[in-house]
């Protein structure tokens, strides 16, 4: 079943794809929330000043192999071309500490030709030296939102980081702490350069900011990469999005799950309203659509009744943009309620093909085979199921699944930089669509 | 009927203050007797204000209770009485909405005719989209179909056949901005009531699918079903069939004939109308397959309307059925002949 959103303003829809039927005694309803947001959505934004911060790591180690570190440089000039004029931008310096490489003040400027032109300079005048301590960079950026004039609604502060190693020069609580303080200031895409930075950090850094994260093997590929980032930055209109979940008394959010474009658990960001409505942060939105994956358990009804399981509402600031009902229809009728809605059962898969992915590759990468092999070749049969076409191929570089045996076997060489993009990019769904789409 | 003083109310000519009818235009100058009519129908809509049935909690929100969730929906029965009729409708156990429908009329103050009643029993096809629509329209433009002719002095036969062109018309226009592909359709089984004379009454039913109607006297008078189920189950045992042959039991609940835009243009046949005289005291009773699924005798449903009042006739014999399972919706229309009419 599924059913279009109401109220909505123009060009905005929420629509719950769900199977309504449960059989008696159970209070399980799991739902396909798809969030889309037009091009022409009317939504009353307030006036905003958007502030990009490129973070770029200028530790010895970006020296070496050569090319890397002009290929930073040149990423990063890319993407402040990419900056719409009168962007507020800054450019930072990414060591054992951070400071600001363009304005020299650390204050962000407006994206002009001869502002543009002074950054290119200072970039190109850039010579690395010192450690990497990302939880100090957060800090930094975290210190110009704060010192930027107006509200955190009149702003809209997004960060490109860039890095080629591990963190170093501070602890792992350092750096956990900095991205807990920095979760609602800033949004950070995240991007390692080679194979030598860890995929569990950066995701750490991304996911708690919103951001995406991705590896960029061939420091030459970084242009595209930055510009693309930049690009989509720019898209983005609404600052905040908020996913507002109403409950009936006695009922249970289990979990609520980003699950297109990517699997990101929102579950532990709820903030309680009161006692049956929490909300869930969504980030910046630009013209796109996204897909979360909701359960609830619910006080359970006789057959034939009828409860509304949740009401979901989408607001931007005091704006409610739309929202979707998730109702239970109780029966005795098991042809009703066996029946698993076709894209709940795909993205609980694409969820379980994420997890086997990570689980898998760190097994591996303790030398647990047995675990490995099973998690890895759990999440190749997934993959190859969902019709998930990049992933099958991402797996096929570190497994060998036997099409007729179903005989599976880690392969004996594995390329650094093909296993940590398979890690990296563990995440990413493959969407699937309403079957009639409104 | 009555204009001003010295004119005629139709088209205003001058009339003297005895004249009986108007040198004008040749109309009434007194009052005309009216026929009254009185009308009941249920499931009555989904009560839009009070508190929530499940937890008492008074504010709702796209339809939801805002506290448990619930939906505001009717309640699981329904009951009307008019005049001497009782009838009964409930959601049962298993079924998530009531899909069938009933409705009662009476006339009174037709020239030689006292008292005429009119009821109906609908059936809402559930393989059908929102067959409570369909079942709920014919009902109530059946027993209107019905009081119209029997307003005009016509016979119970008359006013049967109007009922069933009435219910075939509005269950066909329910159909509007649905899916035609699962057009809501229903079953219809109506009767007109009107008395004789010299306690003689006369009764005739039409029928259309396999809700049904029984006249049930009271002893030593033998119960009897006065309608014939459209059911593939009844063309077998018409053709020899066995009622216990696994082709019959099959074939119990698909019926042949129903009220819906996909129905044939006349629905139901010659033999789907049959008139009777009785003589009370008696029982007629109508009823969806929710209930003679249970009581498929004529006399299982008679011992429960003897002596009894015909509400609680009626709320006995739902009970009963809801009790045995409730496995489909069940609805009774009781209208007791002879002491009354």
């Amino acid at each position: 079943m599924s059913s279009a959103g109401q109220e909505g303003v123009p060009g905005f829809s929420v629509d719950v794809d769900h199977n309504p039927y449960l059989p008696e005694g159970s209070g399980t309803v799991d739902a396909i929330v798809s969030i889309t947001v037009g091009s022409d959505a009317a939504v009353d934004v307030v006036p905003t000043e958007r502030v990009e911060a490129i973070i770029v790591d200028c530790s010895t180690s970006m020296l070496k192999p050569a090319g890397k570190f002009d290929g930073a440089k040149r990423a990063t000039l890319t993407a402040i071309d990419e900056l719409s004029d009168g962007t507020y931008f800054i450019v930072v310096a990414g060591t054992a500490d951070a400071a600001a490489i363009y304005p020299p003040d650390g204050t962000p400027t407006r994206a002009s030709a001869s502002t543009r032109k002074e950054a290119a300079r200072a970039v190109d005048g850039l010579i690395p030296y010192g450690g990497t301590a990302m939880g100090t960079w957060l800090a930094y950026v975290r210190d110009v939102v704060e010192r930027f004039p107006g509200t955190s609604a009149s702003r809209m502060t997004h960060a490109i980081l860039l890095t080629d190693g591990k963190d170093e020069h501070e602890t792992p609580e350092q750096l956990q702490q900095e991205i807990a303080l920095s979760v609602g200031k800033f949004t950070c895409d995240c991007r390692g350069v080679g194979t030598a930075w860890r995929v569990d950090e950066l995701r750490s850094i991304s996911s708690a900011l919103m951001g995406t994260v991705d590896i960029v093997a061939d420091a030459d590929d970084l242009a595209e990469d930055f510009a693309a980032m930049m690009r989509t930055s720019m898209s983005k209109s609404i600052p905040d999005l908020t996913l507002r979940v109403w409950t009936p008394a006695g009922a249970t959010v289990e979990f609520v799950k980003q699950v297109a474009p990517t699997v990101e658990d929102l579950t532990n960001r709820r903030v309680e309203v009161s006692g049956q409505i929490g909300e869930y942060p969504l980030g910046s939105w630009g013209a796109e659509d996204r897909d979360y994956h909701v359960q609830v358990a619910v006080e359970p009804a006789a057959a034939g009744k009828e409860k509304l399981a949740a009401r979901m509402t989408v607001v931007a600031g005091d704006q409610v943009l739309g929202q979707g009902l998730v109702n239970a229809l109780w029966t005795a009728e098991v042809a009703l309620s066996a029946r698993i809605n076709r894209r709940v059962a795909h993205y609980t898969g694409q969820a379980e093909l994420a997890d086997a992915v990570q689980q898998g590759l760190a097994a591996r990468r303790d030398g647990d085979v047995a675990t490995a092999t099973a998690k890895l070749q759990r999440a190749m049969e997934l993959a190859v199921e969902s019709g998930n076409d990049d992933k099958v191929a991402e797996l096929g570089k570190v497994i060998d699944v036997d099409e007729r045996t179903g005989t599976a076997r880690l392969k004996r060489e594995v390329a650094a930089a093909d296993e940590m993009a398979l890690d990296a990019r563990s995440t990413k769904t493959a969407r699937v669509r309403k079957e009639n789409p409104a | 009927m009555t204009g001003a003083p010295g004119t005629c109310s139709a088209c205003a000519a001058p009339v003297g203050a005895s004249d009986r009818f108007c040198e004008g235009c040749g109309g009434p100058l007194f009052e005309v007797p009216q026929p009254i009519f009185e009308r009941v129908a249920i499931p009555r809509p989904v009560p839009l204000e009070g508190a929530c049935a499940d937890c008492g909690n008074d504010a709702f929100s796209d339809g939801y209770c805002t506290g448990c969730g619930h939906r505001r929906a009717a309640p699981d029965r329904d009951e009307a009485q008019l005049g001497v009729m009782a009838l009964v409708t409930d959601r049962g156990l298993v079924h998530s909405r009531n899909e069938d429908a009933a409705a009662a009329g009476m006339v009174t103050g037709v020239p030689g005719r006292p008292q005429a009643f009119a009821v109906v029993v609908c059936d809402g096809v559930s393989t059908s989209g929102e067959p409570q629509v369909a079942s709920a329209a014919a009902s109530k433009s059946g027993v209107e179909g019905m009081l119209a002719e029997l307003a005009d002095a016509g016979t119970t036969h008359a006013a049967v056949l109007a009922g069933l062109g009435a219910a075939t018309t509005a269950a066909r226009d329910a159909a509007t901005g649905l899916d035609t592909q699962t057009a809501p359709s229903c079953t219809y089984t109506g009767a007109a009531v009107a008395s004789k004379g010299q306690g003689a009454v006369e009764i005739t039913v039409g029928n259309v699918g396999d809700s049904r109607a029984y006249w049930l006297p009271e002893p030593p008078g033998v119960p009897r079903q006065l309608t014939l189920d459209d059911s593939v189950a009844q063309e077998l045992l018409t053709a020899g069939a066995e009622p216990e042959s696994e082709l019959v039991q099959r074939g119990a609940h698909t019926i042949t004939r129903w009220l819906g835009a996909d129905s044939d243009a006349q629905p139901w046949s010659d033999s789907s109308v049959q008139t009777l005289t009785v003589r009370g005291p008696g029982t007629l009773l109508l009823c969806s397959d929710g209930l003679w699924n249970y009581l498929p005798g004529a006399a299982d449903i008679a011992r429960f309307c003897s002596g009894v009042d015909p509400a609680a006739a009626a709320r006995a014999l739902t009970d009963f059925a809801v009790q045995a399972g409730g496995n489909d919706n069940i609805t009774v229309a009781v209208i007791p002949i002879g002491a009354t009419t």
